[in-house]
């Protein structure tokens, strides 16, 4: 179709616009973080959009190198968090995916299990706010509050849907052929699901596995009220670097916030032609 | 109505040349097809009619006004789609009325125009009926109303009866036909169906890779194929193309099939075949009218297929194939022996083996 | 919550022994239903259980023990004249009839910028996409420094003003509203253009050439093709973000609080400070009980859409 050249123009302002909208508030928390002190905690007339005297002050100071310009040192640094976060992300994922991949294979080529969508799909439906009483009850009764496993175990189920879903709708789309022809060779059906099927499925779980990861990475609710502090993930974290002595340490926070927020970011932009999918349960494949 | 005329038009996609110097006129209220296997270049020509494709080079001209620059909204050119492109959320009526709203008319002029529409294209039970879920011959007829209601000089059908099963075809060719002869339209009709060009075309364009090989009336291109490609892709099976070299005996002269025998060439291409330098050429003679002989092409028969009123004879020799067609009361050759066989003058043709080129002989 | 399926299952026909493809096809299911029990059942009628008494951790009873606390539906009496709660519920059903329009329109209209090909679209469309992939706690923070009073928002609108500008963004009830909004507006808008752009695609182009040969204008395409054979994905578009406001929590608890006062406190708010604050988890209970059952309802609607919108 022909376009007129001020539709063009049209467009990429109204684009450029919205993409410059969009970029501002991440761009500002990178420059926070490469600011010195005396930049970050100017404010108004004094403040630069852009740090004069780039430094990794930040960055050392949240893992525990003290500033000078700093009175305050650290009582935790950022390392205990973003392992916390790493792990729990990391297993959470791990028991989605493995519970999602073996139950959405049970229901696409077995038909078992067939209240599990609709029970899952609620389950994403609720607030988890709303369920949490009674896994704070029976997560303190298994001495699972501030554990890693406990917030593992509880990223698993809540974002075992996606998982579910998503592999669900790979597992509808792959052809069986290859499979009949396993199976009509004598291997058995379990033998061919691990051997042949998983195989082929790799892109497929890499990508589901990455989706996973960053529901799990970006909780901040179910880890407020199940992490005290030796679990604390890094948005908890993040909260406690403020003091009455110092007020908001902006800049150690926007370091924080640049660890935190850049890898989903790349990981989100690597699979985003499944982000369609996993977000409507696979009701909308592009 | 309009005549549409194309003059010198090409396509060309980066270096891929999908139409060259294409020249073609249709007349006002003509059914031309655009005849060829996919990818000749039929689909990207008719895009070009209808506007959604801009060409590379040349004109097209409706009624003798050059239209590349005219925005296809506004062509008048009513156009079916290989799968209709009916609006399935809608109902009949609102898809009948989709031109005329679009165009502002008045409702109680649209009410009227659709009712007596629906009426000519028996769709007046249906009209509050989803279009979704409707047969494929409703949904045709409602693909050429909704276009045809807004009169355009022009219809473009792009292989509409594609999609439809073979039993079905028929059925919706005679209706095609009918509706055409009730609008009155110039129509271009692509397909790459030869049945459906031979019974349905005044003229047809057959095209291979980007090239239009010969206009004309279904019959002329049966018997007087412009070359050997569209001698074998017209007609069920090809015209046979033999390879052989003229030998000329006592003044006649005659094509001689190595290992196969001689045929005698027609009179009427006897001037043609002594302009000829060059010995080698090629014979052609359409199936159905090859019949067995005491003399002439002598062929090992490979075999026999009879289906219904007909009987296909396959033939082989030496490298060559040809197919013999004939009635179901002739009793055919026993497969796997040798039958010896001569096509009457009226259905020699021969071609210039470089060129493909038919050789024109004397009218009679 | 375990719903008998109307889904089909589609029926193993291949291999002979069907009983034994039939008993794998339960192992694979069984961690999935285990989970799902251990989340959804058990918790559930744990927390009918407790919202019935007037138990909060505080007390040293364990929790099994809770009816020594028995007080009926009392809980259930008092949630219907908390004005808080009702506070809280108004606030994020504004914020939802504000944020999912706003939002609608946005990646709407984005959408149609990107729905034919343009030079650098790949590129603008993933740096479009670059907000909702933000932690959300990590945008709540961003938020939270652009809308000091000192801070770049207000840098930004003194550019147009001859003093400089000193709004007090976070700490205004009306404003802090707003700013919450604004970053929900922010994170989220991206995430209605990535479906909408999706469902603009997969109308077919040929449909369009029909409406366009047939002299229908832009815009009468636009409202006569396009948006009704997107109709299911806009509904599965709006329910996304309609339940993800209710269940509105990380970035606004990050630049609010919930305050100043309870300007900002919306349902999960809410529920968090009676739980972590005030330590009522017989409450929170019965508050979260008549949530669910709420969203239930409608659940069942959005799902049936959902599930439609699979069937091309």
């Amino acid at each position: 179709m022909q376009r007129s050249i001020p539709f063009e123009i049209f467009r990429y302002a109204v684009i450029l616009g919205i993409v410059a909208v969009s970029l501002v508030p991440t761009l500002w928390m990178i420059s926070m973080a490469f600011k010195p002190i005396a930049e970050w905690s100017a404010a108004g007339a004094d403040l630069t959009w852009w740090p004069r005297n780039p430094t990794l002050d930040n960055f050392r100071f949240i893992f525990g190198q003290s500033s000078t310009d700093l009175i305050v040192a650290l009582e935790r640094t950022a390392g205990r968090p973003i392992f916390a976060s790493l792990l729990t992300a990391t297993c959470g994922t791990l028991i989605a995916m493995t519970a999602g991949t073996s139950a959405a294979y049970g229901l696409s080529r077995f038909g078992q299990g067939g209240n599990l969508p609709l029970a899952l799909i609620q389950l994403r439906l609720f607030p988890p706010m709303a369920v949490m009483i009674p896994v704070m009850i029976m997560w303190s009764f298994l001495g699972l509050i501030d554990n890693w496993f406990g917030l593992s175990l509880i990223y698993g189920i809540v974002t075992l849907p996606f998982a579910f879903w998503l592999m669900k709708t790979f597992f509808d789309d792959m052809p069986r052929e290859i499979e009949d022809a396993a199976l009509v060779e004598g291997c058995t059906r379990w033998r061919v699901f691990v051997r042949i099927t998983l195989p082929m499925m790799r892109p497929a779980l890499a990508s589901s596995a990455l989706f996973v990861f960053i529901l799990n990475w970006s909780d901040y609710l179910i880890a407020l009220l199940l992490t005290t502090r030796d679990w604390a993930t890094i948005p908890v974290y993040m909260a406690s670097l403020s003091s009455s002595m110092t007020g908001q340490l902006y800049g150690a926070k926007a370091a924080l916030g640049v660890i935190a927020a850049v890898p989903p970011i790349i990981m989100g932009i690597a699979i985003q032609k499944h982000l369609v999918r996993g977000l409507t349960f696979g009701a909308l494949k592009e | 109505m309009s005549e549409i005329a194309l003059e010198n038009l090409g396509k060309t996609f980066g270096d891929f040349t999908a139409l060259a110097e294409m020249n073609l006129t249709i007349a006002n209220g003509e059914f031309m097809a655009l005849l060829g296997p996919s990818g000749c270049g039929k689909s990207t020509t008719m895009n070009m009619i209808a506007g959604m494709l801009r060409p590379s080079s040349g004109a097209i001209r409706f009624n003798g006004r050059d239209v590349v620059d005219v925005p296809m909204a506004k062509r008048g050119v009513g156009f079916v789609f290989q799968n209709y492109a009916i609006f399935t959320h809608m109902s009949v009526r609102e898809n009948l009325a989709y031109g005329l709203r679009a165009q502002g008319t008045p409702a109680a002029e649209i009410n009227k125009r659709v009712q007596a529409f629906a009426e000519l294209l028996q769709l007046d039970t249906m009209l509050d009926r989803r279009a979704a879920g409707l047969s494929v011959n409703i949904l045709q007829r409602l693909a050429i109303g909704r276009s045809a209601i807004l009169e355009p000089s022009i219809f473009l059908l792009d292989e509409p009866l594609s999609n439809v099963d073979a039993a079905f075809r028929a059925v919706m060719r005679s209706e095609l036909k009918s509706l055409q002869g009730e609008f009155d339209q110039t129509m271009v009709y692509v397909t790459h169906d030869q049945l459906e060009a031979m019974t349905m075309a005044d003229r047809i364009a057959v095209m291979d890779h980007g090239k239009l090989l010969q206009v004309g009336t279904p019959l002329d291109i049966y018997n007087a194929p412009a070359d050997t490609f569209v001698a074998k892709f017209i007609g069920a099976p090809g015209m046979n193309i033999l390879n052989g070299r003229f030998v000329e005996n006592a003044g006649v002269v005659a094509v001689e099939v190595p290992g196969l025998g001689t045929l005698d060439v027609p009179p009427t291409l006897q001037a043609a075949a002594k302009d000829k330098k060059a010995p080698n050429i090629q014979i052609g003679f359409r199936p159905e009218q090859v019949n067995a002989s005491q003399s002439g092409l002598t062929m090992h028969v490979g075999f026999v297929e009879r289906i219904g009123a007909r009987t296909i004879v396959h033939l082989e020799h030496s490298g060559s194939t040809a197919k013999a067609v004939l009635p179901s009361d002739a009793t055919p050759p026993l497969a796997g022996s040798d039958w010896t066989f001569s096509a009457s003058d009226e259905a020699i043709r021969l071609f210039d083996p470089t060129s493909g080129q038919a050789l024109k002989g004397r009218a009679h | 919550m375990t719903n008998v399926s109307a889904m089909a299952p589609a029926v193993e026909k291949i291999d002979a022994p069907a009983t034994q493809s039939a008993r794998l096809g339960l192992w694979l299911t069984l961690p999935a239903q285990l989970l799902v029990l251990f989340i959804a059942l058990f918790p559930i009628l744990m927390q009918v259980y407790i919202s019935l008494t007037d138990w909060s951790p505080l007390d040293g009873i364990p929790w099994w023990k809770a009816h020594e606390l028995w007080i009926g539906l009392l809980n259930y009496a008092d949630l219907m004249a908390d004005n808080r709660f009702w506070g809280a519920l108004w606030r994020t059903m504004f914020v939802m009839a504000i944020c999912v329009p706003v939002q609608f329109l946005l990646g709407l209209g984005l959408a149609v910028l990107f729905v034919d090909d343009f030079r650098g679209k790949r590129v603008l469309y993933s740096t479009l996409l670059v907000p909702m992939m933000v932690v959300p706690a990590v945008a709540g923070y961003m938020f939270f420094m652009l809308f000091q009073s000192g801070g770049p928002v207000n840098d930004l609108l003194s550019f147009f003003t001859s003093d400089p500008v000193r709004i007090a963004w976070l700490s205004d009830p009306d404003l802090a509203l707003i700013a919450v909004m604004i970053a929900d507006i922010w994170q989220w808008t991206p995430l209605m253009f990535l479906i909408l752009l999706a469902g603009m695609i997969s109308v077919p182009q040929d449909q369009q050439m029909a409406a366009i040969l047939l002299g229908a204008s832009w815009w009468r395409r636009f409202f006569t093709i396009v948006l009704p054979r997107m109709k299911s994905i806009i509904i599965i578009a709006l329910a996304i973000r309609v339940i993800e406001i209710f269940k509105i929590f990380d970035t606004l608890f990050i630049m609010t609080g919930g305050g100043p006062g309870v300007a900002t406190e919306t349902i999960s708010v809410y529920i968090y400070k009676v739980t972590q604050q005030e330590l009522i988890w017989s409450y929170v209970a019965a508050i979260a009980l008549a949530i669910l059952i709420v969203l239930s309802v409608v659940s069942v609607f959005a799902i049936k859409r959902m599930q439609r919108g699979q069937k091309p």
